[in-house]
């Protein structure tokens, strides 16, 4: 195949925007450190938990592609695959958050008795973070990096190995996954438990990534190097892509609030009770708005699936439902319930973590071909139509 | 994909078949008249329908009293067939309408024979909860309406009552969807029969059917619509099916987790119970070229990806039960695994976590013995997970002096077979009358005349 394919290229002023993003991010994290710690490292928390959803997500949407054999999504594989450059970091921020930001989960301090105390043992959970992050990471960097050396040996094998390698990845998120939520946020407030969380963690997340992966692929549209790469028909399965998985986000939402709200057991309802009072209401309200009652409705008809203005606008809403979903689900335990609390640590660290990403991405996605050019299902991928 | 470096796809149907082979090739069974074996087959089926017939006319002139139930264990068998035919009937709208939607042209050669199951699956599972009323000729009662009782208005707040709804919702919508999708075939039988009173059936059935674009285009839109209706259908109906369970307050049941896990659960046993069925059916009607191996694999993958998300909701289940330090929650796990019905227990785990793993290999998947073996034991798996999951959580309650054990009489187990004659009857007649596979949308997947592409 002779077509050239145009490299990102984008002016230095992009990138120092990226940077000083960045550095507003961390110098935020660093003083948030000293003037509200708690604030800081709730933050922080988030961010990155955030992230390695974009990254997971990412990974997840490769391995699906595989496994299924689906060929339409091969022309923007590039895109999930350079996401997945942030999850070192955002690995490296969860475990930095489970290692000095003690003071965020109350088990560390006062560990539990019974069986929960064996769970929750401080070592194990570290040890256990440790053991998910490592395969997570070395698993995904398996699959992109045989994609990439595709473009050189065009081994038309390496597909197949990727794909068995996707199989693979798949169980073992869905072995590992629930439980590192468990450790990582819902023990947040350890005397809470439910057995949906992993799942509710899982469609956000999916949606997130899902919702990051359009608005990258029509950036790098506009950019130049999904030109004549990228078309309505592609779009139109990322829109129906996101439709049903906003639907899937609420269902699992539902799903959790209906039967907690409706057993009524003192030991459920309190988390949600604390999230759906005084002032958190509005928010509670606003997080099932912008994830999925506007995206539902305004994704329903097929023109606006198509449509890349569209589709921009749905996904920053469902991106600032991301944060503002971990925000619901990490503040109230971490910093308070009484008030909601917002200032300038929440917002710098907020813009800075995309910052980073960004940086992240760019690097990444520069580093190979726009497209997987010597995938065996690329033409068809091109050509593809509904 | 390796192997096939010109196309990335390989042919769906087998033996080269032009549009004429494959309506000749179908309505064939239709056509010729019944078999020995078909014979043989219903008989068995029609006896099995008659003794469910006389078992359940003798619990309702007798009463439930009948059934082995007691003071703690109130519900056990008749729910456990409840939600096990529910569950079967998963897969036929999974097939017909889900992966339509996700364009998976290799659901055309299965999509009818698996609807049709959903539907027979639907009218299995309605029987129990008529019979379980106790006074079935009331059940116009759970209509709501204004009446002369008072007027007194069904329980909205009752999971119970929401199920109703549901399934009586889903019966409906898989019922037209399936009926809407095989007016074209029936207007193929309807020029094809000779006069007589099929000829004029099938005629009166597929509307006046013309063939022409406008009605190709009114049918399609139809079907997209239906098939958009019928997919948040199928997930709500296992999801309310669950609520039944989950919105109690016993240990075992009041899960938040349960909802997709009886989701995925009922598309698992459904799948299977649609393999069980499908390899008769191509073995016997002879439509190897149709049912391929490439289809049974795909379903096999089908159930490997259901049957993951089933056992990573019972180590969830577990794991949290635990993790929740409340003694009862634990109590309710530990004695699913180790307590007096742990055989029951260990059954669903062989059955359902296990057997399905040999199914990673490709040569199980291509080899239709080993395929049907794992699809009876995830049959037999996925009836007891509903047996476990009702069963177990009730027999030892709050109070150890209500602790009971449970077995059922023998008015059951014959109900239970009942319910199966009447499953394998329908299915037989509909593979007798109607065109098992959807000859219209299998035409449209041929690689005849794509021969350069």
């Amino acid at each position: 195949m002779p077509r050239q394919y145009e490299q990102l290229n984008l002016p230095d002023r992009t990138l120092a925007i990226f940077k000083w993003l960045a550095v507003i991010g961390g110098a935020s994290f660093v003083l948030g450190l000293v003037f509200a710690p708690q604030r800081a490292w709730s933050s922080f928390l988030l961010v990155n938990i955030g992230m390695l959803g974009m990254g997971l997500g990412a990974a997840l949407f490769i391995a699906f592609q595989y496994i299924c054999g689906a060929h339409w999504a091969v022309a923007i594989r590039r895109v999930p695959e350079a996401m997945c450059a942030i999850l070192p970091w955002a690995a490296a921020g969860v475990l930095l958050s489970l290692l000095a930001g003690k003071s965020l989960y109350p088990w560390i301090a006062k560990p539990p008795h019974g069986m929960k105390g064996i769970i929750l043992d401080y070592t194990f959970v570290i040890g256990r973070a440790v053991v998910f992050l490592g395969l997570w990471l070395w698993l995904i960097r398996t699959i992109v990096a045989r994609s990439r050396l595709q473009d050189r040996t065009a081994d038309p094998a390496l597909s197949a190995r990727n794909k068995r390698s996707s199989a693979g990845f798949v169980v073992l998120f869905g072995l590992t996954f629930w439980m590192a939520t468990f450790d990582w946020v819902m023990s947040l407030e350890p005397e809470w438990f439910s057995t949906m969380y992993g799942v509710y963690h899982f469609s956000g997340l999916f949606l997130g990534a899902l919702a990051l992966i359009t608005l990258l692929v029509i950036w790098l549209q506009y950019e130049g190097p999904l030109r004549d790469v990228l078309t309505h028909e592609h779009l139109h399965d990322l829109g129906k892509m996101l439709f049903g998985f906003s639907a899937f986000w609420v269902y699992i939402w539902f799903s959790e609030y209906m039967l907690i709200w409706y057993a009524n057991f003192a030991e459920e309802t309190g988390h949600f009770i604390r999230r759906q009072t005084g002032a958190w209401a509005p928010l509670f309200v606003a997080n099932m708005c912008v994830t999925w009652l506007l995206p539902f409705f305004i994704l329903l008809p097929k023109p606006v699936k198509r449509s890349p203005r569209m589709l921009v606008k749905v996904c920053c809403l469902i991106l600032v439902g991301r944060w503002l979903d971990l925000y619901i689900l990490i503040y109230p335990s971490t910093v308070g319930f009484e008030s909601v609390t917002f200032g300038i640590w929440e917002l710098g660290m907020a813009i800075g973590a995309p910052g980073l990403f960004m940086l992240v991405f760019v690097r990444r996605f520069r580093s190979a071909a726009p497209v997987p050019v010597a995938d065996p299902m690329l033409e068809a991928s091109l050509h593809h139509h509904q | 994909m390796a192997s096939m470096p010109s196309t990335i796809h390989s042919p769906l149907i087998l033996g080269d078949k032009n549009p004429s082979d494959v309506t000749n090739d179908i309505c064939a069974s239709v056509e010729r008249g019944p078999s020995l074996s078909w014979w043989v087959a219903i008989s068995i089926s029609s006896s099995m329908l008659l003794l469910g017939l006389i078992s359940v006319a003798y619990q309702i002139m007798t009463g439930i009293g009948t059934w082995g139930l007691n003071n703690t264990v109130g519900w056990a068998f008749d729910i456990t067939n409840f939600v096990f035919w529910v569950g079967i009937g998963h897969a036929g709208t999974l097939i017909s309408a889900v992966l339509f939607l996700f364009r998976q042209k290799w659901r055309t050669s299965v999509n009818r024979a698996a609807e049709a199951m959903t539907i027979i699956a639907v009218m299995c599972a309605g029987i129990f909860p008529l019979i379980h009323m106790g006074r079935p000729w009331l059940a116009h009662w759970m209509a709501p309406y204004p009446n002369t009782r008072g007027p007194l208005w069904i329980n909205f707040r009752s999971p119970l009552v929401w199920d109703f709804f549901a399934i009586s919702t889903y019966f409906t919508i898989s019922f037209v969807f399936w009926y809407v999708g095989m007016i074209p075939d029936l207007a193929t039988l309807r020029d094809r029969l000779k006069a007589g009173w099929r000829k004029t059936t099938a005629g009166f059935l597929s509307l006046g059917w013309n063939g022409s674009f406008r009605t190709w285009l009114h049918y399609e839109t139809v079907y997209l619509l239906l098939a958009g209706l019928a997919t948040p259908l199928v997930l709500s109906v296992h999801t309310i099916v669950s609520w039944d369970f989950a919105t109690s307050v016993i240990p075992g049941w009041h899960t938040t987790l349960l909802p997709p896990y009886f989701v995925a659960g009922a598309i698992f046993s459904g799948m299977s119970m649609v393999l069980t069925l499908m390899l008769i059916a191509r073995k016997t009607m002879r439509l190897e070229d149709y049912i391929t191996e490439q289809h049974v694999g795909a379903m096999c993958k089908m159930l490997i990806a259901t049957g993951g998300m089933v056992a990573m909701a019972y180590l969830t289940e577990f794991v949290t039960a635990l993790y929740s330090n409340s003694p009862y929650e634990q109590f309710a796990f530990m004695n699913r695994a180790f307590g007096p019905f742990s055989w029951a227990y260990w059954i669903m785990v062989g059955c359902n976590i296990l057997s399905p793993q040999i199914l990673w290999f490709k040569r199980a998947r291509s080899n239709m013995l080993v395929v049907f073996v794992v699809t009876i034991f995830i049959n037999i798996g996925m009836w007891f997970e509903r047996f476990v999951i009702i069963v177990t959580s009730l027999h030892r309650d709050y109070l150890p002096s209500n602790w009971t054990g449970y077995s059922p009489t023998w008015i059951e187990i014959a109900t239970l077979v009942g319910s199966f004659g009447l499953f394998l009857t329908l299915f037989l007649m509909f593979c007798r009358f109607i065109p098992v596979i959807a000859m219209a949308e299998v035409k449209g997947v041929l690689s005849h005349g794509r021969k350069n592409q």
